[in-house]
């Protein structure tokens, strides 16, 4: 078995001439993408090290390094570095190189799908990369149908003419780059007119509150516009498991006009939003905000705060005495406790049922309402739909990237015309550009496949 | 956990020691080589078959998807490491590949089985979790890092057939000093910033030596064929691992905003793998280029592997927070 092995390096896909050329050409190089891809990368791979501003604020950076370090990280901009001109600028390359160079050379090798194969004579494909000649006592006919047979259950596409035969598979991976780019354009369309037009907030709004979108965050090149209707949180609830553990949140949410009119009602919990003019609202934290209690006959409000699974509210009687009030949630009784000093911990005074009363001392203290707030995260995202299609489009893409293109060539002769017996002279070669190796091996396989040569005529002839 | 279970996973973890061995020794044997690999190859589908039904049977035993903490991550990638090398050893016939596989498998079993037993045991899920994208999401990542450790593994392969001993030594280096910062970080105390100092150092050194030194070649054992073959190894490996990880990034992005209304977050695990995944595109890229040399092509797959490595695993032990931490276990 004899194996030779060339090493080879075709030149650069060439761009096809074009009439703009002179600007577009620099733009279009991949050694610039892949300069770019590898900046990129390093720009993020910082990004990931070091916390960013917009999610931590800067005390997250200053309890990681210090306060001087983050400063000065602050300062050169990598703790807001997805914001920073460097990233943003990077990205801007990136779009003109891979529009230039789509436009240039991965569009236009879509033409190449229509290119039918010719056939070749057993001569020029012994000089193909990969190639087998083999003797077959067979009609030559015979040997190319057989053959055919094999290459289709492979999953070949076969065309046939007489002694010449030419097969083809995973054509259709010769679309990846196309469809690849097309979605990363789309990609890069929908994440700028979201930033142009988009907007995202979160506000946690009491029960019986409006919420608008005022304070809502977008970039600052922005041309959209918000909505003038408000959302009213009409009721908020909280369901729990058995364990007392949180199950789920609840808001019975309506959309009111700048006229006051309701518009839409909706209960959304996490996970079930509610959508209006393209505007989604969604359920993302709940908690107690007020107690409201009266003592003999006057009302006070009293707001309270989150203490690990209860919400609790302080009320000084003097210098030295607290009263303590506890609740978990909207159902169970509200808890009064007193702390003074000298007490180990707080004492256990009353509980009083929502809507009850009890005598503390000389007071009537009555438990009247207790009031929910709901956290309500909001944003409006017009790319999406352009988004979501070049999500379809990039996975599609890099899985037609995996498909290995493979062309393959075979012609048959009738050799020693004498012999009763007929002999055929089987020439099979071609190639495959991502998978040379796989290739030859699959070659060699379906070779051997094909019945009981009489004997190799150049055993294996591989140019890798 | 059950005692099937356990029993399952052990022989699966002792098949992987077992087939690196075999597929070791194979090599001092000439005349026994081709059925010493073909038995490595065995014992590492039985491996695999054993690991499948352990993993199947964790999640009957949990009734859920058996992939919601660290433990069960590294079942998973030990399985796609053996299942990845099976499938590249049936198109290619590299049994070489099998020592090294092995050794990822059973690096990934040892690391799993001195995690507390905390993560052994099978608990509920915390809500967050609780999704039917976790399936879509997790799976598909986990297969594309296995196959990106794999066109890594296949990359040091190709440097020793081609000749590049010095190159390779300073692979291997960086490998082990990266390896040895996620152990430092998983198992003691040491201080996150030394092991961050550690990882990156040791990585930025151990290739950049590598690269400096690419022109030394040791014609003695090169073989441009073998070469050629792990070349091409490394590519599919990429060619396959690259549409997963895109599936896997995609599909977290879905869950995401079907979740919090966000798609991305630039959460710091989720930059990670999109380091990774620029990287890798940048590798394509090479490749398509065709002026970068086949040694220069396994460098950077070896850097793929690393950024995988620092993407799967460092996050965690190196002190870098996020959503996506499964906690430091100290
Ligand atoms: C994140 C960015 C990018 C990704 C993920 C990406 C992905 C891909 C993929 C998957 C392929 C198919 C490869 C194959 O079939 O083996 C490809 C091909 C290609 N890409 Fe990109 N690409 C990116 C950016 C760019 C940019 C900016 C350029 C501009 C120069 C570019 C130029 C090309 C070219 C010229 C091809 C090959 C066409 C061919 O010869 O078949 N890519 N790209």
């Amino acid at each position: 078995m004899t194996q030779t092995v060339t090493k080879e390096k075709t030149p650069e896909t060439k761009p096809t001439p074009n009439k703009s050329g002179s600007f577009w050409t620099p733009w279009a190089s991949v050694k610039l993408t892949v300069l770019l891809l590898t900046l990129i990368a390093l720009t993020v791979l910082i990004g990931a090290w070091c916390p960013q501003e917009s999610q931590g604020g800067i005390q997250k950076v200053i309890d990681q390094f210090g306060e001087e370090t983050a400063l000065l990280f602050s300062k050169i901009g990598i703790t807001d570095i997805f914001h920073s001109s460097w990233f943003l600028s990077l990205i801007g390359f990136l779009t003109i190189n891979m529009i230039a160079c789509s436009v240039q050379r991965v569009f236009p090798k879509v033409r190449s799908l229509k290119q039918v194969m010719p056939y070749l004579r057993s001569e020029a494909i012994c000089k193909l990369t990969a190639s087998k000649k083999v003797i077959l006592n067979v009609h030559p006919e015979t040997a190319l149908h057989r053959l055919a047979q094999k290459l289709k259950r492979e999953g070949y596409t076969v065309r046939k003419d007489g002694t010449s035969l030419t097969a083809e598979f995973g054509k259709i991976g010769k679309l990846a780059p196309t469809v690849t780019h097309i979605g990363l354009l789309s990609l890069l369309l929908g994440v700028t007119i979201t930033s142009w037009t988009g907007f995202t907030g979160f506000q946690p709004i009491p029960v019986g509150s409006f919420m608008d979108f005022e304070s809502s965050e977008h970039s600052k090149l922005w041309i959209g516009k918000l909505p003038k209707w408000s959302v009213k949180a009409e009721k908020s609830w909280r369901e729990d498991y058995p364990t007392g553990d949180v199950k789920q949140w609840y808001t019975d949410l309506a959309v009111v006009g700048p006229d006051g009119k309701v518009l839409k009602r909706q209960q959304i919990s996490v996970n079930n939003p509610l959508t209006y003019e393209n505007v989604d609202v969604y359920q993302s934290s709940w908690g107690l905000d007020r107690i409201v209690l009266s003592f003999n006959d006057t009302v006070r409000v009293l707001n309270l705060r989150p203490m690990g699974k209860l919400y609790a509210a302080f009320m000084p009687l003097d210098e030295k005495t607290i009263l303590l009030f506890s609740v978990r949630d909207q159902v169970k009784p509200l808890r009064v406790f007193a702390k003074t000093d000298g007490w180990a911990g707080p004492k256990l005074l009353t509980e009083i049922p929502l809507g009850g009363t009890a005598k503390l001392g000389g007071v009537d203290l009555g438990y009247q309402k207790v009031f929910a707030i709901t956290g309500l995260q909001y944003k409006c995202d017009p790319g999406l739909p352009i988004t979501y299609v070049a999500f379809a489009f990039i996975i599609a893409g890099v899985m037609l990237a995996a498909i290995p293109h493979r062309q393959l060539w075979a012609s048959a002769k009738n050799v020693d015309g004498n012999n009763p017996e007929e002999v055929c002279e089987l020439s099979v070669g071609g190639h495959s550009m991502k998978a040379k190796r796989a290739f030859e091996k699959s070659l060699n396989q379906i070779v051997e496949g094909l019945g009981n040569p009489t004997h190799s005529v150049t055993e294996e002839k591989v140019n890798v | 956990m059950s005692d099937l279970q356990l029993t399952l996973t052990n022989t699966a973890g002792i098949s992987t020691i077992v087939s690196f061995w075999v597929f070791v020794i194979a090599n001092a044997f000439a005349r026994r080589k081709d059925t010493m690999q073909k038995i490595g190859v065995i014992v590492t589908m039985i491996g695999f078959l054993t690991l499948t039904v352990a993993i199947v049977d964790r999640g009957i035993e949990a009734q859920r998807f058996p992939l919601a903490n660290l433990y069960e991550s590294l079942l998973w990638f030990a399985w796609a490491t053996m299942g990845c090398f099976l499938l590249l050893e049936k198109t290619y016939g590299v049994k070489q590949l099998g020592w090294l596989a092995s050794l990822v498998a059973a690096t990934m079993f040892l690391y799993g089985s001195w995690l507390p037993s905390s993560q052994h045991q099978i608990t509920p899920l915390v809500p967050a979790l609780v999704s039917y994208w976790r399936q879509i999401h997790v799976p598909p990542l986990i297969v594309s890092y296995a196959m990106f450790f794999l066109s890594g593994t296949s990359g040091l392969l190709q440097l020793w057939q081609a000749g590049r001993l010095r190159s390779l030594a300073c692979a291997v280096i960086a490998l082990l000093l990266s390896s040895l910062a996620i152990g430092l970080g998983t198992y003691t105390p040491i201080d996150s910033y030394w092991l961050q100092i550690l990882f990156v150092g040791g990585s930025l050194l151990g290739v950049g030596l590598a690269w400096w030194n690419l022109k030394s070649i040791n014609m003695a054992i090169a073989n441009e064929e073998k070469a050629s073959l792990y070349d091409e190894v490394s590519y599919r490996a990429i060619m396959i691992g690259f549409p997963l990880l895109t599936i896997g990034i995609i599909t977290g992005g879905l869950w995401a905003n079907h979740a919090w209304g966000t798609y991305w977050s630039w959460d710091p695990k989720e930059s990670m793998a999109l380091v990774t995944w620029l990287s890798f595109a940048a590798y394509i890229h090479l490749r398509i280029h065709r002026e970068c040399s086949a040694e220069k092509l396994s460098l950077v797959a070896v850097v793929g592997m690393l950024l995988t490595l620092l993407t799967y695993l460092g996050f965690n032990s190196l002190g870098f927070g996020g959503l996506h931490s499964y906690g430091k276990f100290k």
